[in-house]
């Protein structure tokens, strides 16, 4: 094909083009840094508090938009047989070169029913996933989880939340504004805050559901799925 | 006015609601035609279906445009699947029966759509303003409606896009430095360098040295205008000549990004330039799916050796489509030294830090 070959000296605006243009280009790379600034360096904490709530040996557990794999990593060193699954092949990438103690799938939330049995799963986890979906996809994930999960079988979910009081809402809305902008600027990462599921999770046939702050807008919300 | 309001948004990710959309009457064998759910691309495609009765499926793509979104991996089909299984499609209409957008077939894989849903798919118009044709034709895409067009129209759209805030926000930081009147003729001629790139944008020969000649001649011609109304009113001095020159630098590179950003015409200017697509005639079946998913009329079928052919190599903008969708891989990129990428790569990873994937497979 008919190129120009390329110039060694580039032009300042070349140059900066490029430079926004990379930064686009490989966000899955600088995901960890990007979820560890916006959560003040605690989300280690979340991954392990996850994987103590469900994981052990001898257990299946699933872990939904496992992204870089902090939450499953976590599980699969607890003894447990983990299984993350992620639509993003980038994200599993860098999963897979942390860890091969889990086994890594590129799979949707609402594609879990074409890969997983009925009743085949003691636990289904997932981080900071959930508000990336739409609410009809958080819906149909839900279900689906319940026809996965055994009788008894935990479902754990984390996610960025607003906080429970107003005056709480109003400071973490201001303390986040800068926080999400800069690490938007430096790693093109960013979160949102998931709708409070525990209604959703009770119409759908979950149990025992119980939630856990371990800052004010940030939720670990369990639930079981009944006998 | 709240299109006003997005189109001059555009840059920024900008969510639609996901889900079905009746669009006029439709019933239960009305098509079914998938979108992402940028707003600027759901406004449109809704305001040139006017008259259809038809089901528009917007799937969740961010809020980022079909063509960016597929070539970033954020419109795949997974998110295909996740429209039809979450949107309540499969009780409204009897067929099972999807009509993709052209230019999703960099991220979206047709076939793993119909095996995980089994809804078929065919390959619509790469153009929205086509959809009507294409329906009316019984679901045929026209040779030239599989070509990526960027009319007068939407090119001055383009230009109204950073003329909008990049004029005001100019006139405003340079105000209190050079005062009011040298600030407006700086803001003028950035206006003028933005929209003569947009106006004569067939005609530059953007792909020499990444467009750096056409950049610095446009910069030029604008401080050149703006140095002579400058003269003209009695407002020039070296100051004010200083300013003028970085506007008119600043005003042409931000410019620029957004030229390196019209992908669909322009190969990408992050990724290395040193490849081409290649054809591997032993492994092609002649099933002509890369020449309907091609924006650009690079391949043509060759009815007598049932055989695809790389007719126009020279248009190609190495975006990929044609290898995702190959169903029998007879297609990838070969780098000039050798090193090949094969499709099962790009469908992983797209065109993402594909100057890496050559050295480190997967």
């Amino acid at each position: 094909m008919n190129r120009t070959p390329p110039t060694k000296q580039a032009s300042t605006i070349e140059v900066v083009t490029f430079a926004f243009m990379r930064r686009l280009e490989s966000t899955p790379g600088r995901y960890d840094r990007g979820i560890a600034l916006l959560s003040g360096g605690r989300i280690g904490s979340v991954y392990q508090r996850i994987a103590e709530l469900v994981a052990r040996p001898g257990v299946d557990v699933l872990d939904i938009g496992c992204g870089t794999g902090g939450v499953s990593i976590a599980c699969a060193a607890r003894g447990a047989t983990v299984v993350g699954i992620d639509r993003d092949a980038g994200m599993l990438e860098i999963a897979a070169s942390k860890s091969g103690a889990a086994e890594w799938l590129e799979l949707d939330a609402t594609e879990i029913e074409d890969r997983f049995e009925p009743s085949s799963l003691d636990a289904i986890v997932s981080c900071l996933a959930f508000s990336e979906m739409p609410p009809q996809v958080q819906d149909y994930a839900l279900s689906i989880a319940l026809s996965r999960l055994r009788s008894g079988g935990r479902l754990v979910i984390a996610d960025e939340t607003e906080p429970e009081t107003r005056g709480q809402q109003m400071l973490y809305r201001i303390r986040r504004a800068p926080v999400v902008a800069l690490t938007w600027l430096l790693t093109q990462t960013t979160t949102r805050p998931v709708r409070d599921l525990r209604a959703a999770l009770s119409e759908i046939g979950f149990a025992e559901i119980t939630t856990e702050r371990p800052w004010p807008s940030f939720q670990i919300v369990v639930a079981t799925k009944p006998s | 006015m709240s299109s006003l309001f997005d189109t001059m948004l555009r840059m920024l990710p900008h969510r639609a609601p996901t889900g079905l959309v009746a669009v006029g009457n439709p019933d239960r064998s009305s098509p079914v035609l998938l979108t992402g759910n940028y707003t600027v691309t759901v406004q449109r495609v809704r305001r040139v279906l006017a008259g259809q009765s038809v089901w528009l499926l917007v799937a969740d793509s961010n809020g980022i445009n079909v063509w960016c979104a597929s070539g970033g991996g954020h419109l795949t089909h997974h998110d295909v699947i996740s429209a039809i299984r979450t949107s309540g499609v499969q009780d409204k209409v009897d067929h099972r029966h999807l009509i993709l957008p052209q230019l999703c077939a960099t991220g979206v894989e047709r076939s793993r759509i119909e095996d995980a849903t089994g809804w078929t798919a065919t390959w619509g118009p790469a153009s929205a303003e086509d959809i009507p044709a294409f329906l009316d034709r019984g679901e045929h895409t026209a040779r030239q409606e599989r070509s990526v067009r960027f009319p007068l129209r939407d090119r001055l759209e383009m230009a109204a896009m950073w003329i909008g805030p990049l004029v005001p926000s100019l006139w405003l930081v340079l105000w209190p430095i050079t005062g009011a009147a040298p600030a407006a003729i700086d803001a003028g001629a950035v206006a003028l360098i933005v929209l003569a790139l947009y106006t004569l944008f067939p005609w530059l020969p953007l792909e020499a040295l990444r467009g750096f000649p056409v950049y610095l001649v446009l910069a030029a011609a604008g401080f050149g205008v703006g140095a002579g109304l400058m003269t003209l009113t009695g407002l020039l001095h070296t100051g004010t000549l200083l300013w003028l020159a970085a506007a008119c630098v600043v005003g042409t590179a931000i410019a620029s990004i957004d030229v390196a950003g019209s992908t669909p015409l322009l190969a990408s200017s992050v990724n290395p330039s040193d490849f081409v697509v290649e054809l591997i005639p032993d492994r092609c079946t002649g099933t002509a799916e890369c020449v309907l998913v091609c924006p650009r009329e690079v391949l043509v079928m060759d009815g007598h050796a049932r055989k695809v052919q790389i007719a126009r190599p020279g248009n190609c903008i190495l975006c990929a489509a044609c290898i995702v969708q190959c169903p029998t891989d007879a297609l990838r990129f070969r780098f000039d030294d050798g090193h090949v990428v094969e499709p099962d790569v790009i469908r992983r990873t797209r065109m993402n830090l594909l100057g890496k994937r050559k050295t480190v497979p997967l």
